[in-house]
């Protein structure tokens, strides 16, 4: 088996069998990206010193005896998308406006990572600031979907969901505020976890929208998923929102859902907009769980709808504080020839963040201001309170809810062009982040009109995360392992927009 | 412009305290683990969160919220079980993340207040109150709004221009040590009416502050500085007038002079048939005056919203009950135990109680006099407010606590005094020589011969010498001219070398000069 096609297990079976080294593991990802991501251009920077550093860190534990107290992701090769600080790398969030910008300090979430035993390969591309559903808006080019390379990967994590898709890493991180991380990896045909808020550490993480980001894995299979997990949750000291937990995300994937109550919300199946292949998958899905031996019960989210609009007026407003920093005075893009202070923080803004940036930042300006905050944030928040309710309501009644993750399948590049179209992309994962709860997406199968990636959506209570994954691992081994994408052979050198080592 | 006693005959000022308090005390800052250390070289005390780089986030410092909930309970204030942090949007070099931390409609602190006795200078300036024209002393309560918690910026020194000032500067460098420092801003409602209430309010706030022990209450290093609102009303009327501020107020004479002067000039704007503008001012201690900042004329829109990154801060009844058993004594408090255990009056209880080193000294002196110290304690008040005060003032390096004149020799020296042996001239005296020399007072005492002689027979001999040596005197005396008495008690204390002692010559003088008649 090539490594490209190889999970944790099989990785860490070789590793340990001394069938290759981790300094081999490491090369092949590295030779991987060389070879395919001039066509994906799913990588914004790549680690080959910081990589064979850390196989390095791998094979001597091999060779003293305790390869297995390093941890779960041991010689695991592994992406972070590129608004994830790991120091001595550039974080530029895909931004103009951080080009320069190189990291003094390393997110936790990474950090425990490496601490594992991962090996950083880079650095993945991403919508600006992670505004977007198709990783276009990235200022240094977009990443192409590796199932069709006309396609977009989605996003805002559409990096890291191509890099695995593309077999360049088996596992890559990335983080979600209305969708980033379920959304590329439905239409990549990989496993998406957004974990409950609170459940991975977000230091580090440059913030989008505080109380909606989370990160989580994104890999092949669901257990790759789960032993992820294991390594990214727990309380951080240095992330007052983050919590404790001690569950072993992989003890119960075989534990089948015989028994499982399985909440359908006829709602979403009668969205407008949802693509029928999309609804056929569902409740294919939805079918197979039944065979399989849980009870289908349909559920009621009566808010869900305006859980968009909710989405739309507290996303940009805590966009809109959390970009103030930016002002290119210590760091940053810093517009020269400027007289004063407030001449040079327009300039700079204004060049330094493209147009998704800065729409979201004008809104959220709006939002705040005296006299509108009563008429739209306040309202939100209560919206956001129904939204919770909702969810708490239906999961008396079901332990995992079952959903679409995108109407439709990848969509082609240019094809969104109005802004509102693409946030409509949005409509069944933003509630989940409103909510803080725990989703995910799990491929299963291909669009019976499009012929690409279709995934399904699971929701579970907050800190119930480990039924999602067992629910996902019933239904892939239900649907049998999936191949790599039919990656094009790579169209001549690596070119646009890789920086780092492998330049 | 007219003096301000003249002003307020007619005017009535309105005044509002912003009081911010470092809290100087605590090992860290507010949002991240850096120490807390004024005067470290520019930018060592520094971490991602502090200088807000991407992906930095804060956590409160649980000891941060002790100390507010502390001066929230000296004060008064409701303790709220739940308050939450806000984002204040300001985009400026100094503030790292273009928002400081702060407290949105919901401090921890709510609805305090703090009693003013008022009495001495300035207390006559409260025309409207009858206690403060006849008795010059009242006692006045003021409101306290709120008390919350938030982090300071960094500090921005300009370079190239005067005196470190933005105008005329080339370049301007920013130092992060201070950015994150924790700080308490306590907001009074609008009850001061006169400058030296709002002087008083602050030294009050700061004693209490500093009993409390969470900060140094440092005015020149800034780590208690206020921001004065004053407006102007006729006596009489209860509208509200166009309020002016003051900046960023480092002194209590400041403070003072500041809202004096203020008060002053719009009452000479408004006399003259003008309109106070609503503005910053800053005030100028060399030229004794108030300079516009910046003109206010529109209210500035800071995006409030609570802070996303901090949920909802919960306090538990217990944890404010275990606080409020670790108050210690306040200054209201100590002035109450003075009074009751030694009888002092109330003036003199409150003047002990301001500085904690004569405090703490009358106290080591009361313990010292044991069974006496009733009747030690108004005499030893006296030494130490007066007569120590006095030799404190003539020289800066003064160290009440480090300096020859223990406890045990001021209550040697006034028991002294109040046995007779020496008189309360002999006693000054004898106070220079302890300062001076570093001996016991009995000592000093027995080496001069300064002996206070109180025995009537030798007194009598004395008076009897005098009064045959002026029969003019004595005959216009007894004629009705008794302001004579002065002269013949010197005659005698100047026959006594000042050792007599001037109560029992008084008491002789009075027996032989009304006898013979």
């Amino acid at each position: 088996m090539p490594f490209a096609a190889m999970g944790i297990a099989a990785i860490q079976a070789g590793l340990r069998a001394g069938e290759f080294s981790a300094r081999e593991v490491a090369d092949a990802a590295l030779a991987r990206v060389r070879e395919t991501d001039g066509a994906v251009h799913a990588f914004l920077e790549v680690t080959g010193s910081l990589a064979h550093e850390a196989a390095d860190r791998v094979d001597a534990a091999i060779a003293a005896g305790s390869f297995d107290e390093l941890g779960s992701l041991a010689g695991i090769p592994i992406g972070f998308k590129d608004n994830m600080n790991l120091a001595g790398t550039h974080t530029t969030c895909a931004s103009r406006m951080l080009e320069s910008y190189v990291s003094p300090y390393t997110a936790t979430c990474v950090r425990k990572t490496l601490d594992a035993g991962a090996i950083p390969i880079g650095k993945t591309n991403m919508d600006e600031f992670a505004f977007g559903s198709s990783t276009e808006s990235s200022a240094f080019g977009v990443t192409r979907n590796p199932w069709d390379l006309d396609r977009v990967p989605g996003g805002s994590s559409g990096g890291s969901a191509a890099a695995v898709a593309a077999g360049m890493v088996p596992v890559a991180l990335g983080s979600d505020t209305g969708g980033s991380i379920r959304q590329p990896a439905c239409f990549c045909g990989v496993v998406g976890v957004k974990p409950t808020y609170g459940l991975v550490s977000r230091y580090g993480i440059v913030a989008f929208g505080s109380s909606l980001d989370q990160v989580g894995p994104i890999t092949r299979t669901v257990r790759d998923a789960a032993m992820a997990l294991n390594v990214l949750t727990g309380r951080d000291e240095r992330d007052c929102t983050s919590q404790e937990c001690t569950v072993d995300f992989t003890a119960n994937l075989n534990a089948g859902v015989a028994g499982m109550r399985i909440g359908i919300v006829p709602a979403f199946l009668q969205a407008r907009g949802l693509a029928p292949e999309v609804k056929a998958k569902v409740e294919e899905t939805a079918a197979q769980l039944q065979a399989l031996g849980a009870h289908v019960v349909e559920v009621a989210l009566p808010n869900a709808q305006k859980a968009m609009s909710a989405y739309y007026v507290l996303g940009p407003c805590e966009a809109f504080s959390n970009l103030t920093r930016f002002d290119g005075v210590r760091y940053g893009y810093c517009d020269p020839g400027h007289e004063d202070l407030g001449s040079q923080y327009e300039a700079s803004r204004a060049v330094g963040f493209g147009p998704e940036a800065r729409r979201r930042i004008m809104l959220g300006s709006y939002l705040l201001s005296s006299g509108v905050y009563d008429r739209y944030y306040y309202p939100a928040q209560q919206v956001r309170t129904l939204v919770t309710r909702d969810y708490a309501r239906a999961f008396q009644q079901c332990d995992c809810i079952l959903a679409p993750v995108v109407p439709t399948a990848a969509w082609r590049f240019g094809e969104k062009s109005d802004p509102t179209s693409m946030y409509l992309a949005d409509m069944f994962t933003v509630s989940i982040n409103l909510a803080g709860n725990g989703g995910m997406s799990v491929p299963v199968g291909f669009g019976a009109d499009s012929g690409l990636p279709v995934g399904v959506q699971l929701i579970v209570p907050a800190f119930r995360d480990e039924n999602m994954l067992r629910v996902a691992a019933a239904i892939e081994s239900a649907i049998g392992q999936r191949g790599l994408s039919p990656l094009v052979e790579s169209k001549g050198a690596v070119s646009f927009g890789l920086r780092g080592d492998a330049r | 412009m007219r003096p301000l006693e003249d002003v307020l005959r007619e005017w009535e000022a309105v005044i509002g305290l912003e009081v911010h308090c470092a809290l100087t005390t605590l090992a860290t800052k507010m949002f991240c683990g850096c120490k807390l250390e004024f005067g470290a070289p520019p930018n060592t005390h520094t971490c991602p969160v502090c200088l807000g780089l991407p992906g930095a986030l804060p956590v409160p410092n649980q000891a941060a919220i002790e100390s507010i909930v502390l001066a929230g309970l000296a004060t008064n204030c409701d303790i709220m079980k739940r308050s939450m942090f806000y984002r204040k949007g300001y985009l400026y070099p100094d503030m790292a993340k273009g928002f400081q931390i702060t407290q949105g409609p919901v401090a921890f602190c709510m609805n305090g207040h703090l009693d003013l006795a008022m009495e001495g200078p300035g207390a006559g300036e409260r025309v409207d109150l009858p206690q403060a024209r006849e008795r010059g002393a009242y006692a006045t309560r003021i409101g306290v709004a709120r008390i919350h918690l938030e982090e300071d910026a960094g500090k921005m020194i300009h370079v190239g221009g005067g005196e470190g000032r933005i105008a005329g500067a080339t370049h301007s460098l920013v130092d992060f040590n201070r950015a994150g420092t924790p700080l308490i801003e306590l907001v009074t409602r609008p009850d001061l009416r006169t400058p030296e209430e709002a002087r008083r309010f602050m030294q009050k706030l700061r004693q209490i502050f500093l009993a409390l022990g969470i900060s140094s209450c440092s005015m020149e290093e800034g780590s208690l500085r206020a921001d004065g609102n004053v407006s102007l009303r006729r006596r009489g009327s209860d509208g509200f007038g166009v309020k002016t501020e003051l900046k960023n107020i480092n002194s209590f004479k400041h403070l003072h002079d500041g809202l004096a002067y203020e008060i002053c000039r719009q009452a000479e704007v408004l006399e003259a048939g003008g309109a106070i503008r609503q503005e910053t001012r800053h005030w100028d201690p060399h030229a004794k005056r108030t300079v516009v900042m910046r003109v206010k004329e529109t209210a500035d829109d800071y995006r409030m919203f609570p802070d996303p990154d901090l949920a909802p801060y919960d306090l538990t009844d217990e944890f404010i009950e275990r606080l409020r058993a670790k108050l210690p004594e306040l200054p209201d408090q100590k002035v109450e135990r003075l009074q009751a255990a030694f009888g002092l009056a109330a003036y003199d209880a409150r003047q002990l109680a301001e500085d904690a080193a004569t405090l703490a000294f009358f106290e080591d002196g009361m313990a010292i006099a044991g069974g006496d110290a009733r009747a030690v304690a108004k005499p030893l008040a006296n030494l130490l407010l007066n007569d120590v005060a006095a030799a404190a003032a003539g020289d800066g390096s003064f160290d009440l606590a480090a300096g020859p004149l223990t406890p045990d020799r001021a209550v040697e020296l006034v028991t002294l005094m109040a046995e007779g042996a020496v008189s309360s001239r002999q006693g000054k005296e004898v106070l220079a020589a302890v300062l001076a020399e570093g001996k016991d007072p009995r000592a000093i005492v027995e080496e001069r011969g300064m002996k206070q002689v109180s025995d009537a027979a030798a007194i009598e001999v004395v008076v009897d010498a005098v009064l045959a040596a002026n029969p003019d005197q004595v005959a216009k005396y007894r004629a009705g001219k008794t302001g004579l008495i002065g002269y013949f008690v010197g005659q005698c204390m100047k026959a006594t070398n000042g050792q007599g002692n001037p109560q029992v010559i008084n008491q002789i003088l009075a027996e032989k000069l009304g006898a013979t008649e």
